[in-house]
This record gives C-alpha cells, structure tokens and sequence, in this order.
C-alpha cells in the first residue's frame, strides 16, 4: 500500500467527522473500495489458479523431454495478468527457462509447451512454477503463489560391456564355470563308464540298463553370479582436481556393470554412501542384489539421483551390510582411492567367503601402492581414468 | 529487439501517450476547479474565472511542449531561451488577461502605464497571485509526464541496453506515481473542506470561538471526487505500463495478444462497478455516532419501558376482575396511568431534514459501519506493516488476554448458537408431530422420486413390492431374508417369477454390494415393479 494512503484516508476521515462533508465520505469508499476490491480481486483470482504438468518423469541421457503446462482459472473470476516464472535446473534447460504473460478469462485455460534435454544424470526438480500476479492499479504488491515442483530422474549413462572377468564363488547358478567345482545337476552335458568313487546318486539307470554297463552322468559346472556394487561418493576419496569427473565415472561405471550382471540373469544389488535427496536423512537405501529390468531401473534410479558428498566414510556401511549378504557374492567396490583400512575390510570379506573386486575410478597418484598392497591381500584390482578406457570390457576381456 | 516489437511498442507507446496526457490534463482542470473553488469562496470579488481559464492554458501548454522541453538539457543556453521565452509569453498572457477582466480600457490604461514604465502598478497581489498558480500549474504536469516516461511511456528510455543502475532502496516509479496522485488528492480534499467552510462568516463572527458554519454544496466537491477517478483512470494505465516494460526489460513473452485491449476494458468495468456501489453508499445526511448509538439505546429502552406498562397493565386488570363482578369500581383502574405508545425512532435535527428517520437511522449505521471497517482496516495493515509493533503485541499481555477472551466469546458463542438451532430444530418437529398426530396438519405423504439417487429408487421399489404384497396378503416375515420372501411371492405369482427375481437381485445388490448402481438399473427396477404392481392388482381383483 502506498505511503500516502493513510494520510489521505486520515484527513478524509477528518474531514467527514468535522464538516460531514459528502464528499469526503464518498472519497473514503472511493479510494478504499479500489484498494479493497483490487487486493480481493487478486487474492480471489490468485487462489482461483491451478497449475498442472506433464511429462515423463524418467529420461534416458541424451533424450528431449517434452513438458506440458496447464494453467486453469477454476473461478468465474478473470485474472487480469497472471506471470507465470517456471524454475528449471541449469543443467537440463541451460539459461533459457519457461516464462510467460497470459490473461486468463472466467473458467479459461492456457496450455504450453516447452522442453528440456537430459544432458547430465541426476534428480532434477521441475519448478516450482511461480505464478505472479497483482490489482489493477497497484495500489498493493505483486501477490506470489508457487505451485510445488516435480522431479525428473536422468539415468546415468550406461555403457554396452560385453566381457567383463568378474570372479564368483556362488554355486549354482547360471553361467557356465570352467572350474568343476560347482555342478549343476540340473545341466547333464553327457555320461560315462563307472568309476570307482562315483557317487551313486551320478548314476543314470535307464542308461545303465539300456547298454548293461553302468553309466554316471556328466553335470556341467556353473556358478551364480549375485553381486553386489559398492559406490563410493565421499569426495575425500577422490583426487580433488578430478573430484567431480572421477565421481562421476564410478557411476557410470556402476550403470554398465549393473547392466551387465542384469543382462546375464544375475542378481545385482547396490550400496552407495553418497547423498540421496529423495530419502529423508539423505542416506541412499542399500539395494539387495535381485534380478530382472524391473530391479535394473530400481538400480538406475538411485544411481540417478545420488550425490558426492562429504565425511562419509565407506567402510563402516561395508561392515554393515556385508553381513546380509549371500555367501560367494561378488562385491565390486568402486571408489577414488583405497585406505588400509577398506583393504582390510574387503580381506575380511574375502576370508568370509565373499569374492571383492577393487575398481578405481580416476586419476590418482596412489594408483601403484594400491594395487601392491591389493595384491597382497589377494583382491582383483581395475583402473579406469575415462570412459575410454572401458574398451577393454567393451572390446577384449584383461584380467590384472 | 526484432522490427515487429518495435512496431508493436510505438503503436502502443502512442495510444498510451495520448490517453495518459488526456488524463493529466482531466485531473489538471479538476484541481483547476478546485482552487477556482475556494477563491471564489475567500475573495468573491476575485475573477477566479479568469484565472481557472488561464490555468486551463497553461497546463495545455505545459503538455504540448513538454517532449521539446525534455529534449533539450535543463539549463543549457537553449533550454534557457526556450524557457525564458515561454514565461515571457505566460507572464504577458496572465497580467493583459487579468486586466482585460475589468474591461477595454483598464487594458488600455495598464498598457500606457506599462509603456511609461510603472512597473509597481503591473505586479498587483491579483496577478502575483495568478502567476503563483501558473507556475505551480506549469510544474506539476511535467512531474507526472516524468514519471509516466519512466514507468514506460517513453520505450526508448526503459528500454535503452544500459540502463542506470537501479539502487535498492529506489521508490518504483509506479509507486511514486501514487504518492503524487494521493499527495495532490490530500491537498486538494484540504483545499475543497476550506471552500465548504464559510469562513468568511467564521472570520467576522463575533467572540473568541469562531462558530463553524458549513456551505450547502460547494462545486469543488465535484472536482476533487472526479480528480480522484481520473487519477485511478491514470493508475491503471501506469500499472499496465509498468508491468509491460518489467516483462519487456526481462524478455518474457506475452502470450495473450489482446491483453492490452482486455486491461482497458476490465479498468472501466472496475472504475464503473466501483462508481456504483460507491454512489449506492450512504452519504450525509447522516447522525454522530454517539448521537446515534444514544438514538438506538433510547428506541430500546422505550421498547422495554413499554412493554413493562403493558404487563403491569394486564395484572391490573385481572386484579380488577373480581370487583367488577361485584359490579364496584375497581380502585386500581381508577388512577392507573395508560401504557405508553411504542416510541417512535427520534429524529435528531440535522439540516437538511431527511424524509424518513428510519431511513436516516439505517444510512447512519451503514455510514458508521463503513467508517468502524475502514479504522479497522487501517489500523490493521498499518501493524501489518509494522513489524515490531506486531510482535509488541504479541508480547503484551493485555494482547494475549484479549485473544483468549476472544477465543472463548468465539467457542461459546458457537456452541450456544449450535445448541440453540438444536433447540428450536427439535422444538418444530415436535411441535410438527403432536399436530400430524392430532391430525391437525396432514402428512407429508408425496415422495418425489426425482429427490432419490439411482440405489435409492431401488430401495423404494422393492419396499414398495414388499408394501403391495403385504396388502394382498402376502406379508413378509421379520425372519425372513429377500430370497426367501421373494420364494414366497413367486409361489403367489407364478406369471411374474422372473421379475420378482430380478427385483430381489437388484435390491440385494443396491443394498449388500459397493457396485456403483446407474440410473439405467434403476429405470430397469422400475419397469420390472410396474409388471408386479399390475400382476398384484390383477391377484386383488381375483382374476
């Protein structure tokens, strides 16, 4: 309201108590009626006003997304001007965000179109849509409404792997094993003449019968590839120059080997120390290894979302959670550097039955004295400082 | 900036242009108005005329020359040449004019005279005056041209690439905009109260207090009430202005294209809609608030007073009964003073006299209200605005106490008005009851179908199925479910089996399952019950 409003109105009041001037009186509704009436209007025509999007909530790297705007009058109402602001995330719109004027009449609607590129993984909120508007003659302030933001997740980029050597020591399972360790008696791959130490449960009757000889079957080994992939985003695990790209990279790193492990019908499971903005104490929820597309997008989606983040050591959540997990799981920790202490951990997970694998993702100089100390505790160790150097999972299978 | 948006803002920035000078210049010849006014209301002698008419061409002036005028820096040797030469003119005009006023020859007269060189005999009180106003006139036009630019009249300057640095604690233009208007509105409703005192009566009355004597009508009052219109006219267009350059300077795109057209067409419904109510409102004519609280607890007490002498009255009478049948003057009656009509409202004497009291009781409470509603509002934005004084207030004890004595008034005034609706609810229909019993009033027997949703229709059908039966003897025992009763019907009619069965499912389905029940079902029950009733009707006719 402008300053010299309750002068006016006091001398108009003055006016009217003392000379019981008309037109003082008449003044007072005057003026007071257009404040009164303008906020009204506004404030009437304001929550009258109802904002809608639409779009794909989930977009692949590289995709367009495509969001529709419906902005609704619900009242009988006009609203004169109704500036409508949509907040959208720099890395996804650049500079250029929505924004428009619009007049809305009585029950009427206006429907935009704009769109947005998934140029970076992540968690992105879309708006919140600010919608301003105001009285006629501004005789008050701009009135503000928001209406609450959506999220669109960006999944992380995934990267075709075609051979990767990921030791397992899970029985049972689907992929074909060259050690005879663990058979599948569900696989029969062929018979033989008995030998003394067969067990008896080998034999196969019909076959013994139909050549009267005894014949054992032959199973084909096999191993159960569940694995369980350990992310860590705690930035003072990584090379600080290379901090962001480094991180980066271990998800994607993450994605592909998720994607992998799902593609061959394994289970994969994950357990990230970042920062989830979803969950209320933005802890990341440890994700049991299962399998299938279904859980792959569950995978996806946290790696989507999660965020480096500070003082959050990686250890204690493998001291954790290690324990919940199958014997012979294969554990696949990714991280900027390796601690003593996290080779240490890893060793006692070797010794327990379970299978790590040390992936260092980024530059660092520390790289050698890693792998001599990882050499020592037995644990599979892989370097990456790029996407490009996933060619060797891409193209020809290297085992260090 | 592309060609069409430039195009598009000179198209506009022209219509603005004249409709904003327009304006001025209507809110100019209303404070010309007004000042006229109150000349002729102190010096009557005057020729304020003369003089509103000089002002007149002196605003017309000032908004024709005003853009030459911006364009030349102030106090450069050409701003000063164009200046100097305007007022020369201005001056000339107003003292040939003034004289001109008293006819040909003092016109004459003052020429020879100012041709001889009597200068004193030029700068008469009158003309010093006059130039006074007109250089008032000539300042405040500029004052709101200046701010209309900056608002947004003038595109290329709010425009420009490298706008000044806007400081923080900058007043909008916009803003000030208001300020000058309300400003020149206070002066001016100042201005108009001193023209409608008559103050020459008050100056020469005898005494110490001088004696307030008030003018019928005064023609200022019109001037000041259309300035403010005017200027509300001129707010609106400001406010469009502003907003359109906010959004320009950001590069947010207008999606609706007659938004301009639109605003024009709302600011006049409002400014009429306003008018309306505003002139539909009390005015005048109207009591002192004490006076007319006084006025209403007098008509309350003399409603009471009244009704007292009415019951002592009756209990007199009844006492008399009995000295009457003796056929003996009751002593009572004899000396009892009569009842007292119902007071009449009291009219206060105020000039002028209204037609109705009543009508002048109802226009003064609507006056006081509007009063009361505008105090209340002030003063609360004005807290609003004030945030310490808020949180003051929310300290102090004496607020806490009123909001909890509120807060209680506000529950039990809720729970009693609730009890008392239960009350007088329950009251009628008992009162309705013991009537329908005594047959007094009939029943309410017509149901209207059209009242009952689809599931409820159902349910009418089949009681209705179950009524007829009922009445042709086939009564459906307390213990028995719908399947069984419709068993027992079926046996009694055998013609229409399938229909009882159908009718029983549907009302077993309206009333056991959630399925959403259509009206389509409904109208199938209905037909279905028409097929019963004729069957039950031909069972009762023996056929």
């Amino acid at each position: 309201m402008s300053g010299t409003f309750l002068p006016l109105l006091f001398v108009l009041l003055l006016i009217a108590a003392f000379i019981r001037g008309d037109f003082a009186l008449t003044l007072i509704y005057l003026v007071v009626g257009a404040l009164a009436a303008g906020m009204w209007w506004c404030y009437r025509a304001l929550a009258q006003v109802e904002a809608k999007r639409r779009f794909a909530s989930h977009a692949f790297l590289g995709e367009k997304i495509k969001i529709d705007l419906h902005v609704q009058n619900k009242g009988w109402l006009p609203i004169l001007w109704l500036e409508l602001r949509e907040t959208l995330p720099v890395a996804l719109a650049g500079p250029n965000s929505f924004q428009s004027v619009i007049h809305l009449g009585p029950r009427a609607s206006a429907n935009f179109e704009y769109s947005v590129e998934a140029r970076k993984r992540g968690y992105y909120p879309i708006g919140p849509l600010s919608i301003f508007t105001g009285d006629i003659l501004g005789l008050s302030e701009s009135l503000k409404a928001e209406s609450r933001a959506e999220h669109l997740v960006v999944y992380p980029k995934i990267i075709p792997l075609t051979s990767i050597e990921i030791p397992s020591h899970s029985p049972q399972g689907t992929l074909r094993h060259t050690l005879p360790l663990f058979e599948d008696p569900t696989r029969v791959f062929g018979k033989r003449g008995y030998a003394s130490g067969d067990s008896l449960r080998r034999i196969d009757w019909k076959a013994s019968a139909s050549t009267g000889r005894l014949q054992v079957k032959l199973f084909e080994p096999s191993i159960a590839l569940e694995t369980c992939v350990i992310l860590n985003l705690n930035a003072q695990d990584y090379y600080y120059r290379s901090r962001i790209d480094a991180t980066e990279l271990a998800v994607v790193l993450a994605a592909s080997i998720s994607n992998w492990i799902i593609a061959r019908k394994q289970m994969v499971g994950i357990m990230v120390n970042g920062h989830d903005p979803q969950t209320a104490d933005g802890k990341p929820q440890a994700i049991p290894p299962r399998k299938g597309k279904h859980h792959l997008i569950r995978l996806l989606e946290t790696l989507a979302r999660v965020e480096i983040t500070e003082n959050s050591a990686l250890v204690p959540l493998i001291q954790q959670q290690r324990y919940q997990l199958a014997w012979g799981t294969t554990l696949i920790v990714i991280t900027g550097q390796a601690s003593d202490e996290l080779l240490d951990e890893l060793y006692q997970a070797r010794r327990g039955g379970q299978n790590p694998v040390l992936i260092l993702a980024g530059r660092d100089a520390s790289e050698e004295s890693i792998r001599r100390r990882a050499r020592i505790f037995g644990i599979t160790v892989f370097s990456f400082t790029a996407e490009r150097d996933l060619k060797i999972w891409t193209q020809e299978s290297k085992r260090i | 900036m592309n060609q069409r948006f430039t195009a598009n803002a000179a198209r506009t920035e022209k219509v603005f242009r004249a409709i904003s000078y327009a304006l001025v210049f209507l809110m100019m010849a209303c404070s010309v108005m007004t000042i006229g006014n109150l000349i002729q209301n102190v010096a009557p002698d005057s020729r304020s005329g003369i003089i509103a008419g000089i002002m007149l061409f002196i605003v017309i002036d000032r908004l024709y020359t005003y853009r030459q005028l911006k364009s030349l820096t102030p106090l450069s040797s050409e701003w000063t040449v164009a200046v100097g030469t305007q007022w020369i003119v201005i001056v000339l005009f107003i003292r040939l004019l003034l004289s001109y006023a008293n006819g040909l020859d003092a016109l004459l007269t003052d020429l020879s005279l100012f041709a001889r060189g009597y200068l004193t005999s030029f700068f008469t009180p009158e003309f010093v005056f006059t130039l006074l106003l007109a250089l008032l006139f000539w300042y405040l036009p500029a004052q709101f041209l200046e701010l209309l630019d900056e608002i947004g009249l003038d595109q290329r300057l709010v425009l420009r690439e490298d706008p000044t640095p806007i400081q923080s604690d900058t007043i909008p233009a916009h803003q000030r905009l208001v300020n000058l208007i309300f400003t020149l509105g206070i002066f001016l409703v100042i201005l108009t109260a001193l023209a409608l005192i008559n103050l020459r009566a008050m100056l020469s009355a005898p005494g110490a207090i001088p004696h307030l004597q008030v003018n019928p009508f005064s023609g200022g009052e019109a001037g000041v009430l259309f300035y403010f219109v005017f200027g509300l006219a001129l707010l609106s267009l400001s406010r469009l202005m502003s907003l359109q350059t906010h959004w320009n300077q950001l590069r947010i795109p207008v999606s609706s294209k007659d938004l301009t057209r639109r605003w024009g067409m709302y600011s006049l419904a409002f400014l009429l809609i306003l008018a309306v109510i505003v002139s539909l409102l009390p005015a005048g004519d109207s009591l002192g608030f004490f006076s007319l609280l006084a006025t209403l607890l007098g008509f309350l007490m003399g409603v009471l007073i009244f009704l007292s002498q009415l019951l002592i009255a009756l209990v007199l009478i009844l006492f008399s009964l009995p000295f009457l049948l003796f056929g003996k003057a009751p002593p009572l009656l004899v000396n009892s003073p009569a009842p007292s009509l119902l007071p009449h409202l009291p009219v206060v004497a105020v000039s002028p006299v209204t037609n109705s009291a009543l009508w002048m009781l109802i226009r003064s409470i609507f006056l006081w209200g509007a009063l009361l509603a505008v105090i209340v509002f002030s003063f609360l934005r004005f807290v609003r605005q004030h945030d310490s004084l808020l949180a003051a207030l929310r300290r102090s004890r004496i607020t806490n106490w009123l909001i909890l004595a509120w807060q209680w008034l506000y529950r039990n005034a809720g729970e009693t008005g609730g009890t008392v609706s239960r009350a007088l609810v329950d009251g009628w229909q008992n009162i309705v009851a013991r009537l329908e019993r005594k047959r007094l009033l009939p029943r309410t027997g017509l149901i209207s179908l059209k009242l009952f949703d689809p599931r409820q229709r159902i349910y009418f059908f089949y009681l209705a199925m179950i009524r007829r039966g009922g009445e042709q003897g086939l009564r459906r025992k307390s213990s028995q479910t719908p399947s069984e009763y419709a068993a027992t019907l079926e046996k009694a009619l055998p013609a229409v089996a399938e229909d009882i069965d159908s009718i029983t499912e549907a009302f077993v389905q309206a009333r056991y399952s959630r399925h959403e029940v259509d009206s389509r079902q409904a109208d199938r029950v209905k037909a279905t019950w028409e097929r019963i009733r004729r069957a039950l009707q031909r069972m009762s006719r023996g056929e």
